[in-house]
């Protein structure tokens, strides 16, 4: 690894900056998802603690439509990652093309989850919690969204290439975070 | 003869100019983690004062049983509150946090820490998170206790306790940004030839302190995100007429706060591990002991939270954590004895430094012994709430933390500054302290172990002689504290200069001038293969090339080597 950036023209100084940024953002997400995970156990212990859940008289969530907007943000990820690829290779229309469609499924998993949001029925700790979990998480998802749009722009204008693609790389990690943690909500909000 | 390494590369010999810092240079915004380390320091010792106000005004309170200070009960509340909100997430985790941020580079060899910018904003995020702590007090202070259990914290605190919780989660976050900063730097920006097994024990304790912080702080962030909708956005996941649940709070509060007493406590036994060492001349007893032990706590730090629930949680759970509780106090042992180890036998420097680790060592030791009396559940059961909790968090926070603060101000002081602190009054200081100390915390054992409740302004009669010993006792150590400052006052005027090595440590940060150049270091200085290997001929050839490299001041407090070589190392 060390000798590819090296043979790509970094400087011992930018070789290292690059891993202190790699480390770093992989520290940042480990710690980070614990708020995703302490809210899960949030949900868990207020759900032991009710005699019933949801409370009597309300509905399950429904799971057909989250569970489409999970396989949508999956694929993001993945058109992400593929896109990512492509810009380590330099080719930078094919990055392009993955991160646009990438942001359009996005953009749809954040309007749907919004609507889901907005409409879930008022039924104490049991539509608070969810409001609580789905709302931390797009916020996430928006402000990473926002950041990945960007890059997106940046790249359209010519800013990355195949020895400089540190805003890509960092941004579609970012991404991968999104859906792991939703991930972990969906399979408490949904499964459990 | 082995060879000797040199501390240096390149052929430079003599001091490289040393800067000279501004009291303005400390209200800038700096990416030098040397600027940066001293602004947390001076910072968090302001908030130690402010703290340490409210401490007193607790003891003139509760000089006698009744209520003559305060204008109500409440009003106590809040003093309490507020004392132990400042000490723990504005003196005592920043001030460790400076340490770190002014050491760790310097002992790494390298030139700043893995993101300078990241480091800056961190310390930033610090004033106006105490502005808007203080700023609790024009509304209505937090009334709860550092612990903010519900419903106190929900339907009985004022305003305040809205603004106290943001405050807290700002310092979490740059708590966090902290510990990133410190991992990365230690798993990336070691020098050749340093590996995890021959950095400094201090920067194992700070990657020990920055693991648990990233893991656990989280948790904080969300309990903190729960209190302050409960307050504000009209949820109610903690009022039980509801559906909420108290103990969701308090489960979510300890899975970070328990990690965070070995955050507030792990520093300092790395602040010890060099003390004892440098001072008595001697290689560490068990280095890798040492160094794995912090990793122990880190890891069995996160499976004891529920200790502190022994009363409130469901009776089948306490055994398996009053197991996990005894579990930890072994690798603290660990450390104990290897601390004996490394001052057995060895040729004792009793200044200041060394007198505040000993100090630390004796105390530490009551704390821990207290607390395995309280991980037993029966004993728990008989003492909860009452003063023998207490004392032993203050023997652990401050027989731990705050002497193993003090004995970091007497170590680098000199490198940090350049002059050395005058140990006359270091000895006046330490004096003071320890008694002080020790007058104040132990007879609240035997308060406690008699029924006296914590959190109220109001006792009975028959403890009031204890009380007034205590107080008193108080007051000494309050004052004990303005030594200290006038020690660093003075100093800085007319202190001795330290020369760059003063007591001839093998660690890096001593391989420069005093106060440090703004790169740290001229050129890419060479670790010695064992940072902590005094006593043999290689160690003092290479100590010798520090001096010679650097020069040496007129009174150094280190015997040189034109006078008797240190004793060798005996017992191992």
């Amino acid at each position: 690894m060390q000798q590819n950036l090296m043979e790509q023209g970094l400087s011992r100084q930018e070789i290292q900056a690059l891993r202190n940024k790699r480390t770093g953002l992989a520290i940042f997400q480990l710690s980070w998802i614990m708020t995703f995970v302490c809210l899960s156990i949030v949900n868990l212990q207020l759900r032991n603690m009710a005699p019933t859940w949801p409370p009597p008289g309300v509905d399950q969530l429904n799971a057909l439509i989250p569970t489409l907007m999970t396989l949508v943000l999956i694929a993001s990820s993945f058109l992400i990652r593929r896109g990512t690829k492509a810009m380590k290779a330099g080719e930078s229309e094919a990055f392009l093309t993955n991160w646009r469609y990438a942001l359009g499924l996005g953009t749809l998993f954040v309007i749907v989850m919004a609507v889901e949001w907005i409409t879930v029925p008022y039924s104490g700790q049991f539509s608070d919690v969810f409001r609580l979990m789905v709302g931390f998480h797009g916020i996430h998802a928006l402000v990473i969204g926002w950041y990945l749009w960007r890059v997106y722009r940046n790249g359209q204008a010519g800013a990355y290439g195949s020895n400089h693609y540190w805003p890509v790389e960092g941004g579609a990690s970012l991404w991968h975070f999104v859906t792991i943690a939703w991930m972990i909500f969906y399979v408490v909000l949904y499964i459990l | 003869m082995a060879t000797i390494s040199v501390p240096l590369e390149g052929g430079q010999v003599g001091a490289p100019e040393r800067p000279h810092l501004k009291a303005s240079d400390l209200l800038r915004w700096s990416v030098d983690h040397k600027i940066i380390g001293i602004q947390y320091m001076v910072t968090a010792f302001f908030f130690f004062l402010v703290g340490g106000t409210m401490a007193m005004m607790i003891r003139m309170e509760l000089l006698t049983p009744n209520l003559d200070v305060m204008s109500s009960g409440s009003q106590y509340n809040t003093l309490f509150s507020m004392h132990g909100l400042t000490m723990i997430f504005l003196f005592i985790i920043p001030m460790f946090a400076g340490f770190g941020n002014y050491l760790l580079p310097l002992m790494l060899g390298a030139k700043d820490m893995a993101f300078p910018w990241l480091n800056a904003l961190a310390f930033w995020l610090i004033p106006p998170a105490g502005i808007l702590f203080m700023a609790s007090w024009l509304v209505h202070p937090p009334e709860a206790g550092w612990t903010m259990y519900p419903p106190l914290s929900t339907l009985f605190s004022g305003d305040g306790q809205t603004l106290a919780a943001l405050a807290a989660h700002i310092l979490g976050i740059s708590s966090i940004l902290g510990a990133i900063n410190f991992i990365v730097t230690i798993k990336n920006m070691r020098p050749p030839g340093m590996g995890y097994w021959q950095m400094p024990l201090f920067a194992w304790a700070i990657l020990a302190t920055s693991i648990l912080v990233v893991m656990a702080t989280p948790f904080l962030a969300g309990a903190l995100t729960l209190l302050i909708l409960d307050r504000i956005a009209g949820t109610s996941f903690f009022d039980a007429s509801k559906g909420g649940d108290p103990l969701l709070w308090q489960n979510v509060f300890w899975f970070y706060s328990h990690p965070a007493v070995y955050i507030m406590v792990l520093p300092g036994m790395g602040v010890l591990s060099e003390v004892l060492s440098i001072h008595s001349r001697k290689p560490i007893f068990g280095y890798k002991m040492i160094a794995m032990s912090s990793m122990g706590i880190g890891i069995l730090g996160f499976t004891v939270w529920a200790h502190h629930m022994f009363t409130s949680l469901q009776p089948e759970l306490r055994i398996p954590f009053m197991i996990t509780s005894f579990f930890i106090a072994v690798p603290t042992g660990i450390k104990i004895f290897s601390w004996l180890g490394t001052l057995w036998g060895g040729k004792l420097h009793l200044n200041g430094a060394l007198l505040f680790a000993l100090g630390f060592l004796s105390m530490f030791v009551i704390g821990g012994i207290s607390g395995v009396m309280l991980a037993a559940i029966p004993f728990d059961i008989q003492v909860h709430d009452t003063y023998f909790v207490v004392s032993h968090f203050h023997f652990v926070l401050f027989g731990g933390s705050v002497f193993a603060i003090y004995a970091a101000i007497y170590h680098w002081f000199p490198k940090i500054t350049g002059k050395m602190l005058n140990e006359r009054l270091a000895r006046v200081h330490f004096i003071l302290t320890y008694l002080g100390f020790f007058f104040t915390f132990m007879p609240m054992n035997w308060l406690g172990m008699l029924g006296m409740p914590r959190r109220v302004a109001y006792y009975a009669p028959e403890f009031q002689n204890w009380n007034r010993v205590v107080s008193f006792a108080a007051f000494v150590l309050g004052i004990s504290t303005f030594v200290l400052v006038y020690n660093v006052i003075v100093s800085l005027r007319q202190g001795k200069e330290a020369g760059a090595n003063p007591w001839r440590a093998l660690t890096l940060e001593w391989a420069t001038t005093s106060p440090p150049p703004a790169t740290n270091f001229i050129g890419d200085p060479i670790p010695y293969e064992d940072p902590y290997g005094y006593g043999t001929d290689k160690a003092n050839a290479y100590l010798d090339e520090i001096d010679r490299r650097f020069g040496v001041a007129d009174e150094a407090p280190m015997p040189r080597p034109t006078a008797p070589a240190p004793a060798p190392a005996a017992g191992d």
